[in-house]
């Protein structure tokens, strides 16, 4: 027999093992579904019919006991049972198997499945005497597994020469068929073709861009046909590459099938929006991701049938996957009605792995807590079950899904369930991506890390940043965002500057983080496509890839992660991002910590945590009025009350100096409400282990450490507003 | 000369395509009985027919029985493709009209027989 036939009936084969698996799941929920079994018993009768052109005769003794057993339950003279779904199901393995190592090596890997064969015969054998009647009467031998296929089959399929290599076949084409309207393409075909279309994407931009400097009507017409002709190609070649979702997920019924009988748990998985398409590559880079987020809701989520009964709710769990698609990208949700993430439990164990200090951890926000279930070498499981405790956790999840450009999003209620949602772009060849300018190099922003835009004018760029020792800062709406300037982190040298002077700061989000990106120019957001470095350059942490532009040019791709970590870029954003949560960055943490140094009264250094700061202010001390027992100044519209951390704390007080001289004040921002801290000069922003040296008992203050070589009292930003109007503190 | 195959094995059908075309037969496939009563309708009454016996929508004995209710496929041949499984349908089956059948697995050479024996020319 032709290879290609016997790589025909083994993809196909393939195919109904995996409808096998979702219609026994679909089966055992509602056993007497008879249109699901007459699905499957025509499922195996097929893989039975095809794999006799194999000639394997293990194969085709296992599939025959069991469609025998099927034929049974079809006809009613059996009702279904677990034993029975369970030995079908392990029927559907073992063909598996027997046809992957006819795949690999040829043979059907001399296996013994006498006692699977063995089973499947007894359970046809134990009904009641009118079915095992009726069986005989039907088939002369129905208990002993049929012999195998008469010699004459043995000829057709005997030494079906193996395909050894990987590679498909070539796209089956039969002339007259009138009825097949598909064609099975080689993936590999699929990508070369793909690549091609990056190529002619990038050669009609070259044309387009060389169109602008001729004056020629003709041309102008036949390169704007190029141009949709090219487009309507690339969105087609795109759409070869597509799969469904369902693809993926058609395995998931049978994992949380069996993860649940292992488990104890009764579990319904439903699925929303299967068809779903994504690229091919994608489909393979989220599968074990979504597979090991699916364990992980049995696991972990969804209690067992007594405790869930026990809580008030049916005890079956349900699972329900859903897949949409929206602004360009692909919605992944995973939730289940579980008992959700106990952030109690969680801030423990984070606590006992060391993962998190003790009293940052009590400071924590639930959300916050929730999202401490994406640290490495957290897991939440009380006992290790063989399903789990297998060394990888949600941070694998996470860090798969982040490689290809998706974000995670973790929701949980503790006692009614846990979502995740994932979200990736639709495609990797190609981007949509903004072009920079930096010392007349171009550079391509992945458009996924773009947060906005900013231009300052040239008369305001001198002033709008604060570089104080380096550290550039530039306070967008309230917030102050890190800078860095991409000529000095690529190490380009010179001075950069956009040619008129102004500042055009690129807004980007790393990893949670947000930072300004000084860039020279920015130009127009175009699809790039995307090629990888060659290995010489892999190493390079500033650079994702490269492409190419319309003029033929290569521009590099920028690692946005890459360069923020280059740059050492650490911002408050992160904290900033959650509006009322708990914003501590407590003391005691051994992380390196951005710390504002202010000087109070007349010699004490002090630091505070940068993410308690929500801006600095120079305020004029002619505005500060009493109201009540406060101090308060009019900011923005409102009254910000004042602390004087030289009176709370008692420092020394300062030489009286000019009495023009504006307030120094650091704004604290805590759940909507701000509160000025008065202090006689804003020092530096450093970044710096925190470790305390010396506990203080004095109030305002959580002890001194070592910033810079220097003992610092670090600031304790709650206790001092406390300490001065207990009202104004945010509990 | 016409074929038709149905199937609802792409596989099968891939084979059966093969052997007949290598019989000098132009093939239509059709994945089951009802799918095949439209590409009949299309393509006009072949020589041959195989029909394979269980597919869903319609089986292979259901649309034996519409094509022998309709006369304009009174000259066309009908091979039942079967497994031994269901060996006591075929007799059903021929008192319904079905000219022949042929039990999987089969090689070209048990194809080529049967297609002799229905009156066809093979080249050998």
């Amino acid at each position: 027999m032709d290879d290609d036939i016997v790589k025909e009936v083994l993809v196909e084969s393939h195919e109904n093992l995996d409808q096998l698996d979702r219609d026994f799941v679909a089966l055992e929920a509602d056993p007497t579904a008879r249109g699901q079994i007459a699905g499957i018993f025509r499922t195996i009768h097929t893989i039975k019919g095809t794999s006799g052109f194999l000639g394997f005769s293990g194969l085709e003794s296992l599939t025959h006991v069991a469609e025998n057993l099927l034929s049974q339950l079809r006809e009613g003279t059996r009702l279904l049972d677990a034993d029975i779904v369970t030995a079908l199901l392990q029927t559907v393995d073992a063909v598996r198997e027997m046809l992957a190592s006819i795949e690999a090596t040829g043979t059907d890997g001399q296996r013994d499945d006498s006692a699977l064969i063995a089973r499947l015969a007894r359970l046809q054998g134990k009904g009641d005497d009118h079915a095992a009647h009726k069986q005989a009467s039907h088939r002369p031998a129905p208990a002993v597994p049929a012999p195998a296929p008469a010699p004459a089959a043995a000829h057709v399929a005997s030494p079906a020469p193996m395909p050894k290599s990987k590679e498909l076949a070539p796209p089956e084409v039969t002339a007259t068929a009138v009825s097949d309207t598909s064609v099975r393409v080689d993936v590999g075909l699929l990508d070369r073709l793909m690549n091609l279309v990056g190529e002619l994407v990038l050669a009609r931009n070259q044309i387009l861009q060389f169109g602008s400097t001729v004056k020629d009507g003709a041309f102008h017409g036949t390169s704007q046909r190029l141009n949709l002709l090219t487009t309507e190609l690339q969105e087609g070649v795109m759409k070869t590459r597509m799969q469904p979702i369902g693809n993926v997920w058609s395995k998931f019924p049978r994992v949380v099938r069996d993860l649940a009988v292992t488990c104890g748990k009764q579990v319904r998985i439903e699925m929303e929006g299967e068809d779903t398409e994504l690229d091919r590559t994608i489909i393979e880079a989220i599968k074990d991701p979504l597979t090991h987020a699916v364990r992980n809701s049995i696991d972990h989520g969804i209690e067992r049938p007594e405790v869930r009964v026990a809580a008030g709710k049916p005890a079956q769990g349900r699972l329900f996957l859903r897949a949409f698609h929206e602004g360009g990208q692909v919605n992944i949700e995973i939730s289940d009605d579980g008992g959700g993430i106990d952030p109690i439990k969680v801030r423990d164990r984070a606590v006992a792995r060391g993962l998190v200090p003790a009293d940052r951890a009590q400071r924590m926000s639930e959300r916050e807590l929730v999202s401490l279930v994406f640290l490495p070498g957290f897991s939440t499981a009380e006992k290790v079950t063989n399903v789990s405790g297998r060394g990888v956790g949600m941070d694998v999840v996470k860090t798969n899904i982040e490689r290809i450009g998706g974000t995670v999003e973790l929701t949980s209620r503790h006692g009614f369930g846990t979502s995740l949602r994932v979200k990736i772009p639709l495609t990797l060849a190609i981007i949509p991506a903004l072009v920079v300018t930096t010392r007349s190099e171009r550079y391509a922003i992945p458009q996924v890390n773009l947060l906005e835009l900013v231009r300052i004018e040239p008369k305001a760029a001198a002033r709008a940043v604060e570089s104080i020792h380096g550290v550039p800062v530039f306070r967008l709406r309230g917030n102050l965002l890190p800078l860095v300037y991409l000529g000095a982190a690529l190490e380009l040298g010179g001075p950069g500057t956009a040619p008129d002077g102004s500042l055009c700061i690129v807004v980007l989000s790393a990893d949670d983080r947000t930072f300004g990106l000084v860039v020279d120019g920015v130009h127009d957001t175009e699809e790039i496509v995307v090629k990888p470095l060659g290995k010489e350059l892999k190493g390079l942490t500033a650079f994702a890839g490269a492409t190419i532009m319309g003029d033929g040019k290569v521009a590099l791709i920028l690692d946005v992660l890459g360069i923020a970590q280059r740059a050492n870029v650490v911002s408050s954003s992160k904290d900033r991002k959650r509006e009322g949560a708990d914003t501590d960055l407590a003391p005691g943490t051994e992380d390196k910590q951005a710390l504002l140094l202010v000087r109070v009264g007349a010699d004490m250094r002090m630091a505070i945590p940068l993410a308690m700061v929500a801006r600095l202010e120079e305020l004029p001390r002619r505005g500060v009025e009493r109201a009540g027992r406060h101090q308060v100044v009019q900011y923005r519209e409102q009254l910000l009350p004042l602390v004087d951390v030289a009176t709370v704390v008692g420092a020394s007080a300062a030489v009286q100096g000019d009495a023009d001289a504006p307030l120094q004040v650091v704004v604290h921002a805590r759940n909507g409400r701000r509160v000025g801290l008065v202090v006689e000069q804003i020092v530096d922003i450093v970044e710096d282990f925190v470790r305390i040296e010396r506990p203080f008992a004095q109030r305002g203050i959580v002890g001194a450490t070592v910033v810079e070589g220097r003992v610092t009292n670090l600031l304790d930003v709650e206790g001092v507003i406390d300490a001065c109007d207990p009202s104004l503190s945010a509990a | 000369m016409k074929a038709l195959v149905v199937d609802d094995s792409r596989a099968v059908r891939t084979i059966l395509t093969r052997m007949l075309e290598a019989a000098g037969f132009e093939v239509a496939q059709a994945e089951h009985g009802r799918h095949a009563l439209e590409v009949l309708a299309r393509v006009g009454p072949p020589a041959i027919a195989l029909l394979d016996w269980n597919m869903p929508e319609m089986n292979g004995y259901e649309l034996l029985c519409a094509i022998r209710a309709n006369g304009e496929y009174a000259d066309t041949r009908v091979m039942m493709v079967t497994t031994e499984n269901e060996m006591e349908q075929i007799g059903r089956a021929l008192e319904a009209g079905a000219d022949e059948y042929l039990m999987k697995p089969f090689d070209q050479e048990a194809m080529r027989d049967k297609l002799v024996l229905l009156g066809f020319e093979v080249p050998s």
